[in-house]
């Protein structure tokens, strides 16, 4: 039903809006849906490209630890080249017990070569016999042979199974007794006997997390990274920060090997990367919030969308010109068609090429042309039968003929003595002569005036007292053009009103006047008038009526055709009439003086 | 009709990219104001000096707060302390100056200058010094005189380090030995010395060292040299050229059999590693080493503190003494910026000489020693004059060495391996074949 209304919505969408319509789903979909798979696309692969390389940064991290790593580990070994060491180490002794100068020289060439060997980070060197001996040189301070190794010490029993590997243990507090307190991890070493294979004591080895921090400060994965190494117990050995988000720090003990996983913590989402050293069986791991890797195509995804957007804008804002631009010709000829439709065929559309609206308008003008070329053939055979008609009947009545009658007999009469036949004959002798006079086109008003002055004569002869007539001309309009025989059905019109259908006395007033070049002649009289309706109707007729010369009771309408044909449409005859109070013919007609002064007679040689 | 309809649309449709245009324009203007936006200027980076240091007694943390506050108040230069045992720590400059991995700036002992000096292996700093303004009539002449080879400055002066004498006043009080000022109740001579001691052994519970004295190491090296230079026409090491050792002497002798005797009869007692711990932890009546560990005894809890000076035995007042100094290692691509705050360094740890007093060392600044910051510091001014009455070791390339030589020889000795005599015997040839060398 929905989908029927909005056919039928677009069926009668105007034709440059149909265009926008269309392009826009063409256009801005297709582009829309292409962004942002792509984007969704990019993001994926950003995401996975990001976690690899985090992970490869990580395992080369602890690449470089384990090397180094490695190298301290060769330090816990040393023992092994030092028999004094050894032989130290699996004497029984009671605590405290003075050693000897030898022992003394001995066991001090062996730390020293230790500190030697290693890098400036170590701390400590402690050795520990199971027989009780030890032999403990700690930061700031003399060796102590009094210490006793702590039984509960947690990496103790660690070398159970452990074939002579080392065991690192995560940073601790080391205490000077100069009261300086110092961080360490420690790499700690079973020393066995090769004869008999029994545990002889243990080195350890402390060493200041500085240069693995150092390691650590030189990985840049963001500015918001976290990075740190734990244990395999989730103890922290170092961190470049030190605070571990919740949510990471629950998860890291269980992690070995390596991975990459996502985790949420306190609302945000961090991409977790983890390595677990083979050597020191430490886990690297390092923190990034997702939406710090994510900055940048947060910001590819802004210019996406600003591109797209100034992209889909222009592009819209050029196919609304386009279509507009397409569609005007059309809406031009349409519009061309609609004056032509009401009888203006003057129009002519500009044709400014050969394309389909060119071609369009080419037709349309030869259409037009036709169309008034058959328009004035039409009025031209409509004059030519008229003028048949005119011929056919003056042919019918010789006027020649009449007018001689007429003077016979004005003479007759004059023989007789009546003034009244004479005056009758003579005036309707001059009013055939006007009326037959051939084809004028235009007379004066003066002598439209002597016509109807001579028409007037006759008529009052008949009526007599009962027609008052007056005549009230400005002057200066008498040679002005006008048609012949117009004014004469105005009067007649006005006596049969005036007259006719009333009795008594009727006054008939005939004026002419102008203004603004507007030539105006009313004919007023004082009869019974027309009602509004009456005087519509009679209106509606000038107004649309197109048939000239009809035989009777158009008069009226044949003087506005005339005029109208002459002169234009602005020009013709309007009626005012209200009922009992008379009827008013007004004839406009443009000033027009004639040319020639000398009137020419009509001569009826 | 239909003609304005199409006006209107028109219209409606040039307001709508008009709208667009709206929509756009403030997005691109955004986007430039962001461009515009310039990261905040990265803090500059700090000159950072890697520095080593050699303290093993109490004194290294006072060396670590003063690079501490340093750094604090300079944002610019970042020290990076780097402390190693003093057993390894010559061994381990030697070899980091030789093979090119010199520490930007290092402590060495005035003892130990002759052997940098040799070769270039520290800078002349007389330049460097007037650049920043290093005045080096700041310090005591005999401290100032003590870094100068061939005419010029080798290295800036921090402090003068003495041996002491400490004494726990718990003790010294139950034997009757102190006076009323809390001072040690010593008699003359030889014969005093060794009666007092006599005394506090009687005194003391057993398994507390009337004296406490490593058995091993330099300290009773310490003591002889002071001991010896105290008796009239002693403390010559070498003869006039500086070719042979000539300690052998009656004098040197005198003083080492006097030493040995306090071992022989323990009152220093046998097999003492750690001297300063022992004191430290309240289970030693004296002590006799050096200024420096008056920082840490002072807030040792078991531990009622009293400092003197080394009693004069002999004729004249002479004692042990060494300086720490501030050298830069020569290094092929130091920057001039780094050398400039290596020396501003200097200067500042001089001028803050009252921080590094804490520890116990005399500053080496007359400004500083003067000062009412150094005299409201307990105990110091105690001993602050001992530094009129130095008498460092002689100059010499090798002296470090032989001082081991004579270390060894003075071990032997103590445990009873051969007598003064012998040990003085053997000291001195085997000294003589290495400076033969």
């Amino acid at each position: 039903m929905r989908l029927k209304s909005f056919r039928g919505w677009f069926r009668n969408l105007a034709l440059a809006r149909k265009l926008i319509l269309i392009n826009v789903v063409f256009i801005v979909l297709p582009l829309g849906l292409m962004g942002y798979f792509a984007f969704a696309r990019f993001t994926e692969t950003t995401e996975r490209k990001v976690g690899d390389y985090q992970l490869q940064t990580l395992k080369q991290l602890t690449l470089n630890i384990d090397t180094y790593m490695n190298e301290l580990n060769r330090l816990t070994v040393m023992p092994y080249q030092y028999p004094k060491v050894t032989d130290y180490l699996a004497t029984k002794r009671a605590p405290g017990e003075p050693l000897t100068l030898d022992e003394i020289s001995g066991l001090n060439s062996f730390v020293t070569q230790v500190f030697l060997n290693g890098r400036v980070d170590i701390l400590g060197v402690s050795l520990y016999g199971t027989g009780g001996a030890s032999y403990v040189v700690m930061p700031e301070s003399q060796y102590v042979t009094t210490y006793k190794l702590d039984e509960n010490v947690s990496w103790l029993n660690k070398f159970k199974g452990h074939y002579g590997q080392p065991v690192y243990v995560a940073t601790h507090d080391l205490r000077s007794s100069g009261g300086n307190v110092y961080q360490a991890f420690s790499i700690v070493r079973e020393l066995r006997s090769f004869d008999d294979g029994a545990t002889l004591g243990y080195i350890v080895i402390d060493v200041d997390p500085k240069f693995i921090r150092e390691i650590l400060s030189k990985v840049t994965l963001d500015p918001q990274e976290l990075l740190y190494i734990t244990d395999d117990s989730g103890n922290l050995v170092t961190g470049k920060d030190h605070g571990i988000p919740q949510g990471v720090a629950d998860g890291s003990s269980g992690r070995t090997g390596e991975g990459v996983s996502h985790v949420k913590s306190g609302g945000e989402g961090l991409l977790v990367a983890h390595v677990t050293s083979e050597v020191t069986g430490w886990t690297t791991v390092g923190v990034v919030p997702v939406s710090g890797l994510m900055k940048d195509t947060e910001v590819l995804r802004t210019y996406l969308i600003l591109i797209g957007v100034i992209c889909v804008g222009l592009a819209l804002l050029l196919y609304v010109f386009i279509a507009y631009r397409i569609t005007q010709p059309l809406r031009k000829l349409s519009r061309l068609m609609r004056s032509v439709e009401r009888g203006d065929l003057s129009q002519a559309f500009p044709v400014s090429g050969t394309d389909e609206v060119g071609l369009l308008g080419h037709s349309f003008n030869g259409m037009i042309a036709k169309l008034s070329e058959l328009g004035y053939l039409l009025y031209e055979t409509e004059i030519r039968e008229k003028d048949a008609q005119i011929a056919a009947l003056q042919s019918k009545i010789n006027p020649h003929f009449l007018y001689n009658t007429l003077g016979s007999i004005s003479m007759y009469a004059e023989l007789e003595g009546s003034p009244e036949i004479i005056t009758m004959s003579n005036n309707l002798s001059k009013l055939l002569r006007y009326s037959l006079s051939g084809r004028k086109e235009h007379v004066t008003l003066q002598d439209e005036l002597d016509h109807v002055g001579g028409y007037m004569a006759i008529q009052q002869m008949r009526y007599e007292e009962r027609i008052q007539f007056t005549m009230n001309i400005e002057p200066s309009l008498l040679d002005c053009e006008v048609i012949p025989l117009m004014i004469q059905p105005l009067v007649e019109n006005a006596i049969n009103h005036a007259l006719d259908q009333g009795v008594g006395r009727g006054v008939i007033t005939l004026t002419a006047g102008s203004s603004n070049q507007v030539l105006t002649i009313t004919v007023e009289d004082d009869g019974i008038g027309m009602n509004a309706e009456a005087l519509e109707a009679l209106r509606l007729h000038l107004r649309n009526t197109e048939e000239l010369g009809g035989r009777s009771g158009n008069g009226l309408l044949n003087v506005h055709r005339r005029i109208v044909l002459h002169y234009g449409e602005e020009y013709g005859l309007s009626l005012e009439s209200m009922p009992y109070q008379g009827f008013k013919a007004v004839l406009t007609l443009p000033v027009i003086h004639h040319q020639g002064i000398a009137r020419e007679d009509d001569g009826v040689a | 009709m239909r003609d304005t309809s199409c006006k209107t649309g028109y219209r409606r449709i040039k307001l709508s990219a008009l709208s667009i245009l709206l929509i756009v324009l403030p997005l691109l203007g955004g986007c430039g104001a962001e461009k515009k936006e310039t990261p905040p200027a990265p803090a500059v980076q700090p000159v950072i000096l890697e520095y080593w240091t050699p303290f093993s007694g109490g004194d290294n943390i006072f060396m670590t707060r003063l690079v501490e506050q340093f750094n604090k108040e300079h944002q610019d230069i970042r020290i990076d302390q780097i402390n190693s045992r003093l057993d390894d720590y010559y061994s381990r400059l030697r070899t980091a100056i030789l093979s090119g991995n010199a520490p930007d700036l290092a402590v060495i002992h005035a003892t130990n200058l002759p052997q940098f000096v040799q070769n270039g292996y520290i800078e002349s700093l007389d330049g460097l010094a007037a650049d920043t303004g290093l005045d080096w009539g700041q310090f005591s002449t005999k401290i100032a005189e003590s870094t100068v080879y061939g005419g010029a400055h080798y290295a800036v002066p921090l402090d003068t380090h003495t041996l002491v004498l400490y004494y726990n006043k718990k003790y010294l009080r139950a034997a009757g030995l102190l006076d009323a000022a809390d001072k040690p109740v010593i008699g003359r001579g030889e014969q005093g010395f060794t009666a007092f001691l006599q005394k506090l052994k009687q005194s003391v519970p057993p398994g507390v060292a009337p004296l406490a004295l490593p058995s091993t190491r330099i300290d009773s090296v310490w003591l002889w040299w002071s001991l010896y230079n105290q008796i009239e026409g002693g403390g010559v090491f070498y003869n006039p050229d500086g070719t042979q050792a000539v300690f052998n002497n009656k004098a040197s002798l005198q003083a080492l059999e006097f030493v040995n005797s306090l071992y022989q009869r323990e009152l220093i007692p046998p097999g003492i590693n750690d001297a300063f711990k022992l004191f430290y932890d309240g289970e030693a009546a004296v002590l006799i080493t050096g200024v420096w560990g008056t920082g840490a005894f002072e807030k040792a809890e078991k531990l009622e503190l009293g400092v003197v000076p080394v009693p004069v035995i002999y004729d004249h007042p002479a004692v042990w003494g060494d300086s720490h100094t501030l050298a830069i290692p020569a290094q092929s691509e130091m920057s001039t910026e780094k050398r400039k705050a290596a020396m501003a360094f200097a200067r500042w740890a001089v001028e803050h000489g009252v921080m590094w007093a804490e520890a116990g060392h005399v500053p080496s600044s007359r400004k500083v020693v003067e000062s009412r910051a150094y005299s409201a510091l307990k105990f110091r001014s105690d001993y602050a004059n001992t530094a009129n009455s130095v008498v460092y070791w002689p100059r010499n390339m090798k002296q470090w060495s032989i001082n081991e030589e004579i270390i060894r020889q003075f071990e032997r000795m103590i445990y009873k391996e051969q007598s003064p005599a012998q040990a003085l015997q053997q000291a001195v040839d085997s000294i003589n074949l290495q400076l033969k060398k």
